[in-house]
Formats: structure tokens, sequence, C-alpha cells
């Protein structure tokens, strides 16, 4: 279960982070996508990246924290999409995958005239899309 | 790289991983220790430390070296066991708790900035204390059985020569009851290396004695391992050392004693004698035979190919052996003991290769045995030897981490050792830079105990800073969860400190969640530790907090008015978040010439209140001059740029709050911060009590005493509002400041108080230097700095002016009478008093007369009033200046009334300014005219609406069929139609049907729509059009009454009817284009409802108007065909010949000429081919539904005629004469042509096979301006029917 999104923008400023948990932990996993952008640097900074995933935008697990995976993801402008799993045994695939549809939605919304590029998202329609697509990351693994 | 040695963990080891001392003492010889201040150990530690003890050793393969740094552990025997852990926690705590008071001045000072912390080398920022808990915990575990470096090497037995029986003593001393159990319990080898001390007191006892008990215990124990020590040599006990050696132990030395003011020189060098003697002649010596010794035993049994083949069987053997944990079965005799105390002599002794080897040995034994603790144990001395060695990291980091595990893995006897285990291999980590692993290490080092892991999470969080690349999100990670456990330990001076350097990370970032968190945490703590300053500086970070969800913000708020509760103080606040101050909202109003009647008029644009005084006041040139020159003769030159205000006269500054927050907040006391000072002298001098020095950067302010803040000072008053802001909204206070004396009056800023108990100032100068800042802009500073810096003149009189009984909503068309009143409360009187009104259309200046008239009968016609009216002097030209008469005074006691005509002209919200100029009688004011300005904001909600249909009467030429459309647009009130009056005395207007069948009701209710016809006829030729526009002339005959029959008409022609007709006309003549034959109506109605209060009103008038009807056709002709209708003829004898007359009338303005053309087939063209002029002639209506519904069926019928037509066009007539006539016709005028056309057989015809053609004539002889633009136009008309029958005449 995706128990937390979160997209950063190139300064490392969030643009929208949504936890998908009853519970409040919202202080929390705004730290852990904090940290991550750590790892996210650290990854990206790696001068030993060769050609094949030179240019690859999934990031993979980015550190596991007690009880939660951690994804990361860099577009090609530099926007990072952070994913914070409970789930224990997550297949790259779909990941890559959640992030493939994830990516355009976000594409879509900041596509949106009207939003202003570096502020944070608030298009409801951006929410909702991203709740169904984080609804069915949680079906197509558990089957 | 540096040497393993000089990294802190070499350092570490060698200072704990070396041989022990067992100390045994008589109690006479601790007596005589702490004359000194010190005890026995004490004494002698700072000698057991030898930095170059230079002694030479060999290897167990005999290979010299020389040994450097050394030292000696001494402890007292009851010493030597396991740490309690109730007692160690304590210890910790102890450590942490000092630490924490130690630094509390720390915490009130700013934390540096990131790019300093990031530059600052490890020492500095990782608190030193750290050092001092590291070696607790390591120390807590010390004693073990398993770790034979912890066993006492020898023993250093004590006795005093004050003791009797001193042989008994020392081998009383060494008895094994009270040993510690390491010895008894066969851990470790009983047979120890015994040194024996005679400690000699010189101040109680002669040398001469101690002598004669040392030979005697020489005798006993052996010439070499007996030794006096003489002490206390020193009589006065003032002997100073220049450098104390025990200068270390002051810390818990509670007594002001100099630490061995006892022992002078000779002493000390006797104790180093002494200590190096024990190490170098000794220990040394014995524990490199040792060495050897087992290195021989171990060769024997276990090197070689057989030993280890055997070894191997023999473990086999022992395999289903339960695990063992504790290992009691390795006795010192074992074996896998001595193998390990090997290991660990050879490591004291700094033969790293020698204790590798052995421990590489032995721990497969170990692994092999299931002796966890054993192995693990073994595991970390392999990683420290390969650390010393500085050979394979990978190893060590291994066996460090398989050490680690191990411990952990053992249950809780192993957790302490993994904390030491842990502690060097962070140290191992960061000694190599690795200081991400490290900071792994030490968060995994945190487990159970909340204060031992907020440590080591503290520590994690600083290696994460050293790391490379910086990891500062996880260093402020870390410390905030260190924080979160020291606050669990109620550790709270660490708690803050840590939290706030995690605020050093999110300051700046987007990051609010967690920043708002952090701030309100030291907040909140700060606030616990009665730091209230710090603690509000860090409350009001958190304020402004609207992305936090209403509970937090409800907390947030709440925790802050219960801080500075608890401060019971006021606190004054430079830049306090809340309410948030929208200064794009900020309006300053004040009044020099330019006067307001109300709060909205100032609103209104000021180019719109320019362009309405514009002719009125006195030109813009030329009062610059002169008020210039006045100007300069009274005032300094600096002041010529700056607004001027009069004194006692407010002006107000409109502040936009905003509430960021989702609850609702209440402020008070809100008023603005000004500085007043007098002319007379040249500096600003803070002339004010109210005025601040806000250029010092102090953001927060303790106000002792809430009243010092008064609103009435000596130079001007200031207003006070309070209000509550609901969540998420804007509101705009208004904050007055009057003036009270002349000089010059600043707006400095606004203060308001914040749930009563915060006071919050903004400064308006900080927000325009901000603001140049992010700009750039120098001139927007200038303006606004401008803004708010007023000259203060003297007194000058301000006339107020109202508009009694104006309606807020009325209906369209309401006629009504208002009165102007206006007030002069001063005693200097005014004059010259001009008048001008936005709007012309909806308000009228009557004369004075009208205020005594009874209104609306005033506007009745009277019974005897003759046909001839009276002259309205329509003149008075639209958008024209009234000039009061000469003769109008104001004072205070009696106000100007003057009447003024309104009319509701057009629907929707309208906004009526008016602006009264009038100029001072004192001639020696600064400002020597002023204007008033007033604004009112109507709604006028539709009511009637009209509209005219003109068509031509197809028998007459100068008669019009007008049909009237009216519909009651309201949604509940009624009207009474009364009058229809169609102005211009060339006409004449009756009714069609009688006014019963028209109006079947009384009213015209709400919704309801009334249609009804008249006939219209031009009475009179034209004669002139000049005098058209100035004498619109009613006649009787032009009135048609409508409504009931008791009430006399109103006469349309007099004043104000015919003014707003005339004003009416003009606007509507704008709408369409310019015909001049042209009729306007005027519709008379009476409003019946009654008012809400139930009394009854009098009656509204309500006037609508509606000019430049037309006749509604499509071409600019209308002929008439005129001639016998019927008629009997012989048709035996000839065909009958049949004269017909055509009479064309040009309605248009243009020169037209007109072709007849008789078609004796069926005509095929299709009437009306027509240019834009044409039909623009159906302009004149409006458009509703039902009226275009009647076009279209005439339309439809005049198609079926022509289509009639064509199938009988039996040709039993034809046209004779020319068939083409052309003729021109002048405008407005007719012409006659001759027709003719031959019959031949009886019967009906219809003659209508003709058709008009007719074209505008281009401009010239026409003298029409107007047609040289126009296009030239022209369009074909089908002839009307028109039935002739003939018979034959018998």
């Amino acid at each position: 279960m995706i128990v937390c999104l979160a997209v950063v923008g190139h300064q490392n400023n969030p643009l929208y982070i949504q936890s998908f948990t009853e519970a409040d932990d919202a202080l929390k996993l705004h730290h852990i996508v904090h940290c991550s952008l750590d790892v996210v640097d650290e990854r990206v900074n790696n001068p030993k990246k060769s050609g094949p995933t030179l240019n690859e935008t999934f990031l993979g697990l980015l550190y596991p924290t007690e009880n939660y995976k951690v994804y990361g993801y860099l577009t090609n402008t530099k926007v990072k999409f952070i994913l914070v799993t409970t789930d224990l045994d997550v297949r790259d695939t779909d990941v890559r995958n959640f992030y493939r549809r994830f990516h355009a939605a976000y594409v879509d919304a900041v596509s949106n005239p009207f939003h202003v590029p570096g502020k944070k998202i608030t298009s409801k329609s951006f929410a909702e899309r991203v709740s169904t697509i984080v609804k069915s990351f949680g079906l197509s693994s558990s089957s | 790289m540096v040497e393993p040695e000089n990294t802190r963990l070499g350092k570490m080891l060698l200072d704990e991983i070396t041989p022990v001392v067992m100390v045994l003492r008589t109690p006479l010889v601790e007596e005589s220790c702490r004359k000194n201040g010190l005890s026995f150990i004490e004494m002698l530690s700072p000698f057991c430390n030898f930095n170059n003890i230079d002694v030479p050793v060999r290897t167990a393969s005999d290979h010299p070296y020389r040994l450097r740094k050394f030292k000696l552990r001494l402890f007292y025997a009851s010493e030597i066991r396991q740490m309690n852990s109730e007692v160690a926690k304590d210890r910790l705590k102890q450590v942490v708790t000092h630490a924490g008071d130690r630094d509390i001045s720390e915490l009130c000072s700013d934390p540096p900035a990131i790019e300093t912390i990031v530059a600052t080398s490890e020492l500095e920022i990782v608190p030193s204390w750290f050092q001092t808990f590291n070696k607790q915990l390591v120390d807590a575990v010390s004693f073990s059985e398993h770790e034979s470096f912890d066993h006492p090497v020898a023993c250093l037995v004590a006795v005093s020569s004050k003791d009797q029986e001193h042989i008994d003593k020392l081998v009383d001393l060494f008895d094994t009851n009270q040993l510690p159990s390491l010895l008894n319990d066969g851990a470790m080898d009983p047979k120890i290396l015994k040194y024996f001390l005679l400690v000699h007191d010189n101040q109680d006892d002669i040398l001469e004695k101690s002598t004669g008990i040392l030979t005697e215990m020489r005798s006993t124990f052996g010439a070499h391992d007996c030794r006096m020590l003489c002490i206390n040599s020193s009589v006065d006990g003032s002997e100073e050392h220049h450098e104390n050696p025990w200068a270390s132990y002051r810390n818990n030395a509670l007594h002001k004693k100099q630490f061995g003011c006892f022992i002078n020189v000779d002493d000390i060098e006797e104790l180093k004698t002494t200590m190096q003697d024990l190490s170098s002649k000794h220990i040394i010596p014995h524990m490199e035979l040792k060495i050897r010794v087992l290195n021989q035993q171990v060769s024997a049994t276990r090197k070689g190919f057989r030993n280890q083949i055997k070894n191997l069987w023999w473990r086999k053997g022992k395999e289903d052996v339960p695990d063992n944990p504790n290992g009691t079965m390795y006795t010192f005799s074992s074996i896998e003991s001595q193998i390990r105390v090997l290991g660990d002599y050879a490591f004291m002794l700094q033969d790293y290769e020698l204790a590798l080897s052995n421990y590489k040995l032995i721990s497969t034994d170990y692994k092999l045995d299931k002796a966890w603790k054993r192995y693990a144990g073994v595991q970390e001395m392999m990683g420290l030897a390969y650390f010393m060695l500085d050979q394979s990291r990978k190893d060590a980091e291994y066996c460090m981490e398989n050490a680690f595990s191990t411990y952990l893995k053992i249950g809780s006897g192993g957790v302490r050792n993994a904390v030491r285990c842990g502690l060097w291999w962070a140290e191992m980590l960061k000694a190599r830079d690795q200081y991400k692993d490290a900071a792994d290490v030490f968060f995994r080092i945190s487990v159970e105990e909340p204060l031992h892991s907020a440590v080591m999470v503290e520590q994690a969080s600083y290696c994460y800073l050293l790391s490379t690349p910086i990891m500062l999100r996880k260093y402020g990670f870390h410390l905030v969860l260190s924080g979160d456990l020291y606050k669990k330990c109620d550790q709270i001076k660490h708690a803050i400190r840590t939290y706030r350097g995690a605020l050093v990370v999110f300051k700046g970032t987007a990051w609010g969640h967690i920043r708002d968190h952090v701030h309100f945490h030291i907040g909140k703590w700060s606030a616990f530790l009665g730091m209230y300053d710090e603690a509000i500086k860090h409350m009001l970070e958190v304020l402004a907090c609207g992305h936090q969800s209403r509970a937090f913000q409800e907390l947030f708020l709440k925790d802050f008015l219960r801080i500075i509760q608890e401060t019971g103080k006021t606190f004054e606040v430079l830049r306090l978040q809340l309410p948030v101050i929208n200064f794009a909202l900020t309006k300053v109003v004040f009044e020099d010439h330019r006067t307001y009647a109300s709060s909205a008029a100032a609103s209104v644009r000021e180019s719109l209140w320019r362009s309405l005084e514009e002719d009125m006041v006195p030109s813009l040139s030329v009062i610059k001059s002169n008020w210039l020159e006045i100007q300069s003769k009274v005032l300094p030159k600096k002041y010529k740029e700056s607004n001027v205000c009069v004194a006692g006269e407010a002006i107000r500054v409109d502040v936009g709050f905003r509430n960021p927050l989702q609850i609702p907040i209440s402020i008070s006391n809100v008023s603005l911060v000004c500085e007043h000072s007098t002319e007379s002298d040249e500096t600003v001098s803070n002339a004010s009590s109210s005025l601040i020095n806000y250029q010092n950067d102090t953001e927060l302010r303790t106000v002792s005493v809430s009243g010092d803040f008064s609103l009435d000072t000596p130079f001007f008053t200031l207003s006070e509002v309070g209000t509550s802001i609901q969540g998420g909204t804007s509101i705009l206070v208004q904050l007055t400041v009057t003036p009270k004396t002349e000089g010059t009056l600043k707006v400095v800023g606004v203060r308001w108080k914040l749930s009563g108990s915060v006071v919050g100032i903004h400064n308006f100068n900080a927000d325009v230097t901000r603001k140049k800042v992010a700009r750039g802009n120098r001139k927007l500073k200038q303006s606004i700095k401008n803004k708010l810096e007023f000259l203060v003149i003297q007194s000058i009189p301000r006339l107020e002016g109202v508009i009694k009984n104006l309606p807020r909503t009325v209906y369209a068309g309401d006629l009504r009478r208002l009165t102007l009143e206006l007030k002069n409360p001063s005693t200097v009187s005014v004059k010259n008093l001009k008048m001008r009104v936005s709007h012309p259309r909806f308000i009228n200046i009557a004369d004075q007369e009208a205020m005594d008239l009874e209104f609306p009968n005033c506007l009745k016609k009277h019974a005897n009033s003759s046909e001839s009216y009276n002259h309205v002097d329509c003149a008075k030209a639209p958008n024209s200046v009234f000039v009061f008469p000469e003769t109008t005074s104001i004072s205070a006691d009696t106000p100007l009334v003057w009447p003024l005509w309104f009319r509701a002209a057009a629907g929707g919200s309208v906004s009526l300014c008016i602006t009264i100029y009038y100029e001072m009688e004192d001639k020696t004011a600064v400002i020597t005219y002023r204007t008033l300005r007033m604004y009112y904001n109507l709604e006028v909600l539709p009511s009637l609406e009209m509209s005219f249909k003109i068509s031509p009467c197809p028998s007459r030429l100068q008669e019009f069929l007008v049909r009237m459309d009216v519909i009651n647009k309201t949604s509940s009130e009624s009207f009474r139609i009364h009058q229809l009056s169609c102005v211009g005395d060339q006409w004449e207007l009756t009714l069609l049907h009688t006014v019963d069948s028209v109006f079947p009701l009384e009213y015209l209710i709400a919704g309801q729509a009334l249609s009804c016809f008249f006939k219209l006829k031009k009475c009179q030729t034209r004669v002139t059009t000049e005098d058209n526009l100035s004498s619109l002339v009613t006649s009787a005959r032009a009135d048609v009454r409508l409504g009931d029959s008791d009430s006399r008409l109103f006469d349309t022609s007099i004043s104000p009817l015919i003014l707003f007709h005339h004003h009416e006309r003009l606007l509507q003549e704008k709408l369409q284009q310019e015909h001049q034959s042209t009729i306007d109506f005027i519709l008379m109605s009476e409003s019946q409802n009654e008012s809400e209060s139930g009394q009854p009103r009098s009656s509204e008038i309500l006037s609508h108007h509606t000019c430049h009807c037309r006749i509604a056709s499509t071409s600019p002709i209308r002929w008439l065909m005129d001639g016998p209708r019927t008629l009997r003829h012989d048709f035996s004898t000839a065909f009958c010949e049949i004269n017909l007359r055509i009479t064309v009338y040009n309605s248009s303005e243009d020169h037209l000429s007109v072709r007849i053309n008789t078609v004796d087939s069926t005509p095929t063209v299709i009437p009306v081919s027509s240019a834009a002029s044409v039909s623009g002639n159906e302009e004149g209506w409006h458009d509703l539904s039902h009226l275009s519904d009647i076009k279209l069926t005439s339309d439809l019928m005049r198609s079926k005629v022509g289509k009639a037509l064509s199938f009988e066009s039996v040709s039993s007539f034809v046209w004779s004469g020319s068939s083409s006539t052309r003729f021109k016709i002048e405008p407005l005028s007719s012409a006659e042509v001759p027709l003719q056309v031959c019959v031949f057989s009886p019967g009906t015809f219809d003659l209508s096979n003709y058709s008009l053609h007719w074209n505008v004539l281009a401009s010239g002889e026409g003298g029409d301006d107007e047609a040289g633009s126009r296009v030239t136009s022209s369009g074909t008309c089908q002839g009307h029917s028109y039935h002739i029958t003939v018979l034959q005449k018998d």
C-alpha cells in the first residue's frame, strides 16, 4: 500500500505531498520524503553513472526505513517523485509502471495554463487522478 | 592517511586496551593520600601514562622492537567487576545532564548559518562531551570475563609505614575472598604478578623505620618485588606545582585545597620512577615472558597440520554440545583462553600481527563451539587489530559488523558489548572518512534506552553533516529524532539544542510542515525552561501557518497565547505575522483642497473628479503658480512636494488585514502610529509621545505598562478599532489620525493587539524599503514615502453637504424632487459656490423657487393655462456648471438648501458624482479654494418598457398609425399609465379605441404587457427645421389621457420634464442616426404601491421618454395611387381608358430620383434591395417578441398577394403611356405623376404590376453634408395592390 506520494521541485521545494493513510503522520512522511532527497542527490551526482543508466529516470529503491520503502524517480526537468510504500516485496516493474502513469498525470497537471511553474500543484483533478493511480497500484501488486 | 595510532580510535585503543593493575592497599595508605585531596590511585595515575617509555620488546619470533607509548590502568580490587547496569545508566545520565547544564548559555544565541557549519571542522561541531559519554559506555562493559585485556596483569599491594605487622597485612590484603570474582571463578590465572609497595608518609613517620620495614618485606617477598614510596615530604602543605599532574581531577573535587599540596618535587620524581619501574621492569617483561610461554604452548598444540586436523576432529565431536553463550566452560587453563590471553597480551604490547593470528586461530574454535559472546569478542579484537595494522579495511569492517551483530544476537547480555563494539566500529569508519557508514552504525547502536539512543542519533547526525557529499537533510532529520528522544528523557536543554541545530537546515526552505514543527517545539520547550524571549521568538514564526490543519493552527495559537500569559507581560512585536497586512490594499485619504462628503466619494477615481472639476477650479497652471507662490513664502522648500492636510481634519488610512488561518482571530486596539514634528524646531524631534524609534533592530520589546501608548496626544488624535477576522478572510480597517496643530505629520505604521495580549507593530516604511530592494524602483519608494508624510496647515472652512431623501433603489423613470443641503461649520464664510453634476440625465439643478412648489402637482397643466407655453431655456447646456447666486451664503446655523430634480433615467447601478466648488473669504489661507465631492450610488430597477411602431396610413400620406407596446418589467410594482404625449407642436395624437377598452384594469400590474393604437396626424406642414430644437412645444392635442379622467394632464413642456426630455433626446440621438422627421413620445405613469410602512406614499411619478421614433418603412418613399375605384364603361364601343394619379412622398432627407416602371407581365422583381442606410430605418424598434411576430405575418400576407397575382396574370389590361417615368423629389416633399391604364373587358383588376425604382442622388444640390459620407443607395418597390372594378355599361 502506498502511504505517501510527493512531487519535489528542482530546488527541492515540495510541490505536492499527499499521504494516503488515515493516521496523523504527515510530519513523519514529510521527514521521510525530505530525507530521501539526500539520497536522490547522492544518486544523481554519482559520477560512476554509466551509459544505460545515465538517462534512466527511475532511481529505484532510495532507502529502506524501518517500516517503509522509498522509491525515487527523477524527471528531465529535475522534478523528483518520491513514493513511500509499506509493501515489503514490491517489484521494480510495478513501481516503474506506476511512475510512468504518475509522470503522465504530472505532465498534464503542469500543462494547465493556470499552473504556475515552481508553485504547489493544487489541481483537484490531479489529486483525483493520482488517487486512482495509487489505488490501482495496490491492486496490481497484490494480484 | 593518518597513522592508525594517531587517529581518534587509535588513541582510544592505546588508552583503553592496556594492562590492568589491581591495587590493594591498607586504609592507612589511603589516609596518607587523602591529605593531598587524592585517593591512592588518583595519586599514582598521572604517572602510569608513558608517552615515551622506550622499552625494548621482542616478539614471539624474537623480532625486537621498542615500545613507545604505554599505559597502565590502575583499579582497586573492588572495582574490578562488571558495572551494574543501573549504575552505568545513572552515570550516563549524569554526563548528559551535566553537559546540558553547561551549554545553556548557547541556547539563546543565534545558530550559525549553514555555510559556516559546513566549513567548520569536526571538533568544533561535535559537542566535546560525546567523548566522555562514549567512554562511559565503553567502561561500562569492562572486566567481562571473556576479554582478557581487562584482566589484571599485575597486582600492586601497598601498605603504609604506619601499619603494624606489615607482612601479615600484605598477605591479608591478598586474601582470596576479597579478590574480584574473575580471579576466583577461574576465568583468569590466579597466579598473578605481585608488586609490593611500602608507602611512607614523611609527615608522620621517620624514614629509618620505614627502611627497616622495607628490608623485612624484601626478605619475605623477594628483593625485586618490593619498593618504598615516600610521599608528603612537604611540611607546610603549600607546595605549588607548575604543571599540576592532577589537574584533571579538579572537576569532581569539592574542596579548594590544591591537589598534591604535600607532595614536593622529590616525591613526584619518586612517584615517576616507581611507576616506570613497575611497568618497564616488571609488567612488560612479565607480559613478554608470558607471550613467549603461551606462544610455545599454542604452537605445540595447535600449529601445524596435524594439530589442526586433530583440533577439527575434536571439535566435531563436541558438536552436539548445547549453546552456551556464557562460555563458562573455558577456564584460564583451557587452550582457548590461553590463545585469547596470548592475543590480548600481544595486542597490549602492540604486536598486532601476533595478536591477529591468534585471534584468527581462536575465532573459528569459538564459532564451532557456539560460544557467541567469546566469538564476538574475538571478532571485535580482530577488527581492531586489522585497523591498527592498517590493512584490509574490508576485513576490519567485516569483523566489526560480525561482532556487532553477534553481540546483538545473544540478547540482552550482549547489548552493552554491542554498543562498545559499535562505537569502535563507528570510530573506525570515521577515521577512514566513511562518515555516512559511521552514521548508519551510530543509528544501529541506538537501541532501547531513549537517552542512550538520543545521544547516538545525534552523533549519527553529525556524521551526516561531515560526510561527503554533505547530507544536510539527514542531518536535520536525525537531529529532530534525537531531540524527540531527549525530550522523552526530560533532557529539554539537549532537545532544544538539537532542534536548533535542525532549524538551520529547514530555515528558508519550503518545507513548512517540518519547520513549523521545529519552531513550535523549540518555543514550547523554551517556555518550559522559562526562556520566554526565545520561546516567543520561535512561536512567532509558526503563527501564520496557513498551510497547517485547523487543529494545528488552534494549537499553535493557544500555546502562543499561553506562553504570553505566562510571562505576564505585554510584548510589542515588530513584524507580528498575525494577521497579515496586505500592503497593497492600503489607501490613504486626506483632504487638501479636495474634500469628500462621504468615504464612498473618496474611493472614486481621482481622474473622474478631475474631469468633472475641470472647468470649475482655476486652471491648473494658474493655481500651481499661485499656490507655490504662497507656499514658498510660508513653508520651507522641502515640503513643497509633500501632501497637505488641514488641522482638525482626519487623515484616513485603509489597512488591509488578512487572516491566513482557518480559525477566527480577534484584534483590538488597532491604531496608526504617527510622528508629528512642529515646524519651529528644524530637527525632527520626538515631538509625540508615541513616536518609537524603529531604526534599531529590536524585534521584540517588552512594554511594562500596556497603557503607555495614548491615543490622544497634544498633536494629534488617533482612532482605535477592534474587530475579529474570520478564518481565511481579509478585512479593511479604516484608521484615522486627526492632526491638531500645524507642522509635519508622518504616518509611520500601524499597531494592533492580537487576542488582547500581544501588540504587533507594522512599519510602513520597512515595507517600502523592502519593496525597493525587491524591485529596485526608487521612484516608487519616493511616492509612497510622500504619501505618508503630510504637511499640516491651519484650519480652513470645510463645507459639508448632503442630498436629502435620495433613494437607494428606484424604478426607472422615477421623477423626484430632492434637496441639497450645504453646511459650513466654521466661522469663516465661503463664496463663489459652483456645482456640477456628472449625470445631468439623472440630476438637474432646479430653481430656488421649486423649493416652495407642491410636487407633483406643479407639473400638471393648470386649468387656466393658455396654449402658450413658457419657454424653457434649453440652452442650459448639458454638463454645464451651475453657479449659485451671489446672494447665497452659508453659515453654521443656516444651511443652504437647494432643490434638485431627479429622474432615474436608465436602469442599472448608477454612480452619481456631484462636486461643489467654493472659495475662502479669507485670502490669507494657504488653500484658497476647495471642492466638496459628493458621491451617491443608487440602483435603478427596470419599470416600464415601451416601444413604438409607426406605420404609414395606407390611405393618407400625412397620417400614421402608432402602435405602443408597454410592458411592466417589475416583479411586484404596478403602475397606472397616465398619459402619452408626443413632443412637438405639429403632431396630433388620438386614441383609436376608447380608454376603457384599452385599459380594462386601472393598473398595469407586474409582468403585464399592453399594446394600444393611436392615430398620429401631422397637423401642419413643417416650416423650418432650425427652430425645432430650441422650441419644443406641446399642444393639448399632443397629449392623450390614458388613465382615469379626473386628474389633470401633466404638462410635458415645463421644467423639469422638458429638461430631462432634452437629455434623453441627446442621449438617444447618439444611439441612432439622425433623422429629422422623427417624433418623441413621453409616457407618464404613476406608481401606486403602498410603502412598507403601510402609509400611503405620495404617488410617485414616472416618465418614460422614447425619442426619434420613425416611420417603420423600408424605403424612403411612400406613395399613394389615386383614381376611381369603380366605373362603368361600354366595352362595345371602345376599351376603357382610366386615368390614375400616383403621389410619391419622399420621407428621407435626401434628394431622390424615382422611376415608375409599369409592366404588363407579371413582375419578376421581388421588392427591396436596400443598402445599409435603408435598413437602418428599422432601428427604432425594440426587439420584443410579439412585435416581430406581427411583422412576420404581414410579410406572409404580402407574399401571398404576390403569388395570387402570378396565377391570374391574364393581361386583361395594359398600361398606356410611357412605361417608365422618371422624376426627382426634394427631401420631405411629394410629387404627383399621372398614369393611364387601358382596360379591355369588364372585371376587377389589380393594378399592382408596377414598380417604383428609387435611388438617392449624390450630394451637391442637396447640400446635405451627411450625404457625402453616406453610401448612395437605391431600391425597387413593388406596387401596392389597387383594385379597380370596371362594369359593362348597359
